[in-house]
């Protein structure tokens, strides 16, 4: 076969140095100083160690201020050992989950067209791409149990190292698996699920735990020879997998990087919508699916509400999310540590916050495509309401399981918590709704100048949307479990907040009611005072 | 008989389990242009992406140069030259240093000579320092394009090569397809132009969500210019 070439063509180049002219010419023109490159580390790592030890202090007053465990553990219950080793086993779902979203090998945009296509050696240039993940899984584990084991469990010297670096390597361990799953061809959802239903089955066994009251009291402390085992694993898959990089498909490696590049741009942005849609479109099953029937369908109204069934059903990420989102309460109130009353509200807002926004992805996807909303012959506060539907009917029964659960530890009357609960279930529904149709954040905002350096006005309006409600509309159900006790004025007061929830969620004016004053005051001002010089 | 740089059997493509287009059959001999014509979303560029090994085949058989098509060899890479829809650039590189990576990057040893050559053929040696983000849409469109001319190949694969591209540098793009096919390389290309598809085609490939067949390029030309008039 004829090759076009109008040059003289030699070896090609090791994969190396097409890395290095990558980097380095932007340098000789005076780009990505090495002083500025040594500035952005130092103030990462500073940062970083500035919030590891914040995290750590704050973690160590939470134990001091922990009651101790009871000298006689009740039937149904569980140990704070086994709550972390709980929360352990769901942030390695969580982090399965990620890398197979992520690929976890990925090079997109521009690596993809002008790299991949070089008959380089593959692996040469995977390389970095694929020691990204692990590395900065790593020391977030580390981090993370850190925390955990020396703020809760009190470990501290040897058996704190050893804790941290076995969950730094459990967690290199943990991508490099899923890396293993990538280069071997099976789809990146198949990972995801894993990590999905990992996290789901961690508050799982723990309710099982409780039931039956199996729960051990105590979490050993990883010995060196586990440390070096794991080790060792985390060698063993590095290797294969490095072998394995040079035949790793152009076309995974570009989806993931794709998937990655969005992800990043919407960690940057603070948009976690679009974090969201990067993540589920990341494992949606290529072609086509059977289309569902519809049946529900009876006019406009009906087929909005239908069509947000729909998705929420499609979607196994929000699914689990609102699994665990019904377990963590209950499980809290099993914990005798935890439960106390701010233990408690903690959990009910944490939880309560994320089963929402399982169920508003329909009003999310909205908000990026105006159209969809403006195709039907409503109004657009009809259209915000009927957004609430389904996240109202997710509250309701969240909030129903949740405060039933509530009413068990705070030993009260049932029904008068499932009360309080139907009040409530609207205000979640409003605040998920609000959240899924803020604006983009306001980079371009005034900005206050702080101790901690300049805050941006306009973006942090924008991402108090949503929350704002949770916390100002939800305050009589927060006063009845901080009293562990439900009134009539509580549930009184909550109906009537749970009315403004959905009124303000229902407005589909971008600037709340004072912002729009004091602009329309601001327009007249200038024109006021004109008129008044000139005459 | 030399051997074909694209042999395709009653391949399916499509992406998941679902085929975009009727099986597709075809054959591509070196110094030959085939264009791959037919309306927007019928499954052109699929069939390309398919070709350059972007996409699995979901039934029938696709060899480039003799061999099923595998992208993760280097030879692969280093034999097919495509040009895709892609929009994407490291936006430190400016446009020389894009080019210059793209030759060094398969071994050209005169480099930084052949670069400045392209960056005059393609209208860019005024935005050689320039960034991606300076350009236009059209310029970027010549810097893909011209990457495509910055490396040996036997195989060149373009999608709808005339976007963006004014009327000058649309007959430039023919004269100088015309000019692979004279000097042995294959084209491979889709298209909406049929002045394109005249002047550089041999044969096309209609593809339509009904049927696929192979007409000659006057033909396909023609049912060209009937859609777009």
């Amino acid at each position: 076969m004829t090759a076009v070439q109008a040059y003289p063509v030699g070896t090609v180049p090791a994969a190396r140095s097409i890395r290095r002219f990558t980097a380095r010419a932007p340098r000789g023109r005076g780009e990505g100083r090495l002083g500025a490159l040594l500035g952005d580390l130092y103030t990462a790592l500073v940062s970083v160690a500035v919030s590891a030890g914040v995290g750590l202090g704050a973690v160590q007053q939470l134990r001091v201020a922990l009651p101790p465990p009871p000298e006689v553990p009740p039937p149904v219950g569980l140990s704070l050992p086994v709550v972390v080793a709980v929360l352990l086993v769901g942030a390695a779902g969580a982090l399965l989950s990620l890398a197979g979203r992520l690929g976890p090998v990925g090079a997109g945009g521009a690596e993809a067209v002008w790299w991949l296509t070089l008959p380089v050696e593959r692996r040469g240039l995977l390389r970095p791409a694929a020691a990204r993940l692990p590395v900065l899984a790593a020391p977030a584990a580390a981090v993370l149990v850190t925390l955990l084991s020396a703020g809760l469990l009190g470990h501290t010297g040897a058996g704190l190292l050893r804790a941290a670096l076995v969950a730094a390597l459990g967690a290199a361990a943990v991508v490099l698996a899923a890396a293993l799953v990538q280069s071997a061809g099976l789809p990146r959802r198949a990972t995801a699920l894993t990590g999905d239903l990992l996290m789901v089955a961690a508050p799982v066994g723990a309710a099982v735990l409780a039931l039956s009251g199996a729960a051990p009291s105590t979490l050993p402390v990883p010995g060196w020879a586990v440390v070096v085992a794991v080790a060792l694993v985390v060698a063993a898959l590095a290797a294969v997998l490095d072998a394995r990089l040079g035949r790793l498909p152009a076309r995974t490696v570009r989806d993931s990087g794709s998937v990655a590049a969005q992800a990043l741009g919407a960690v940057v942005s603070l948009d976690s919508r679009e974090l969201g849609r990067a993540l589920a479109g990341a494992v949606l099953r290529p072609g086509r699916r059977w289309s569902s029937r519809l049946r529900t369908v009876r006019g406009p109204a009906t087929a909005l509400v239908t069509a947000d069934l729909v998705l929420l059903r499609r979607s196994t990420r929000h699914l689990v999310q609102l699994g665990v989102a019904v377990l963590v309460p209950v499980l809290v109130t099993v914990v005798p540590q935890l439960a106390s009353p701010v233990g408690v509200l903690v959990a009910v807002l944490v939880a309560g916050a994320a089963a929402a926004s399982a169920a508003a992805d329909g009003a999310r996807w909205a908000q990026m495509a105006p159209v969809l909303d403006r195709s039907l012959p409503l109004r657009h506060t009809t259209v915000r309401r009927l957004r609430m539907v389904v996240p109202g009917l997710v509250a309701l029964g969240w909030s129903a399981v949740t405060l039933g659960a509530v009413a068990l530890w705070s030993e009260g009357p049932l029904l008068d918590w499932l009360v309080l609960a139907v009040a409530s279930a609207p205000v979640w529904a409003a605040a998920a709704v609000r959240a899924a149709y803020r604006p983009a954040p306001e980079w371009g905002g005034r900005l206050v100048i702080t101790e901690a350096g300049a805050l941006p006005l306009g973006a942090l309006a924008v991402l108090s949307k949503g929350p704002d409600l949770v916390a100002l509309c939800l305050l009589p159900l927060w006063v009845a479990i901080g009293v562990a006790a439900v009134t009539t004025p509580v549930v009184t007061a909550q109906v009537v907040l749970s009315a403004v929830a959905v009124l303000v969620a229902s407005s589909t004016h971008e600037k709340g009611w004072f912002e729009r004053s004091l602009e329309g005051e601001q327009r007249g001002r200038p024109a006021a005072g004109g008129a008044g010089g000139a005459a | 008989m030399a051997t074909p740089a694209v042999r395709a059997h009653d391949v399916e493509v499509g992406y998941g389990a679902a085929p975009v287009c009727p099986p597709v059959s075809f054959t591509l001999e070196p110094g030959r242009a085939v264009a791959l014509v037919g309306a927007n979303g019928s499954g052109k560029s699929t069939v390309l992406k398919t070709v350059l090994g972007l996409l699995p085949t979901l039934a029938g058989t696709v060899e480039v140069l003799g061999r099923p098509v595998d992208e993760r060899e280097a030879d692969f890479r280093r034999q097919v030259a495509a040009v895709l829809d892609d929009d994407a650039y490291f936006p430190a590189l400016t446009v020389a240093e894009h080019l210059y990576l793209t030759a060094r990057g398969h071994g050209v040893l005169d480099a930084r000579e052949h670069v400045a050559d392209l960056l005059e053929e393609f209208g860019l040696a005024d935005h050689a320092q320039a960034l991606p983000v300076a350009l236009s849409s059209g310029q970027r469109r010549r810097l893909l394009l011209a990457a495509g001319f910055a490396r040996p190949r036997s195989l060149l694969v373009l999608d709808e090569p005339e976007q963006r591209l004014d009327r000058r540098m649309r007959t430039r793009l023919a004269e100088r397809l015309r000019a692979e096919t004279a000097a042995g390389g294959a084209v491979l290309l889709a298209t909406h132009d049929p002045d394109l598809v005249l002047e550089v085609c041999d044969e096309a490939v209609h593809v339509d969500e009904r049927a696929v067949e192979v007409v000659p390029a006057g033909e396909a030309a023609a049912r060209i210019a009937r859609v777009v008039l």
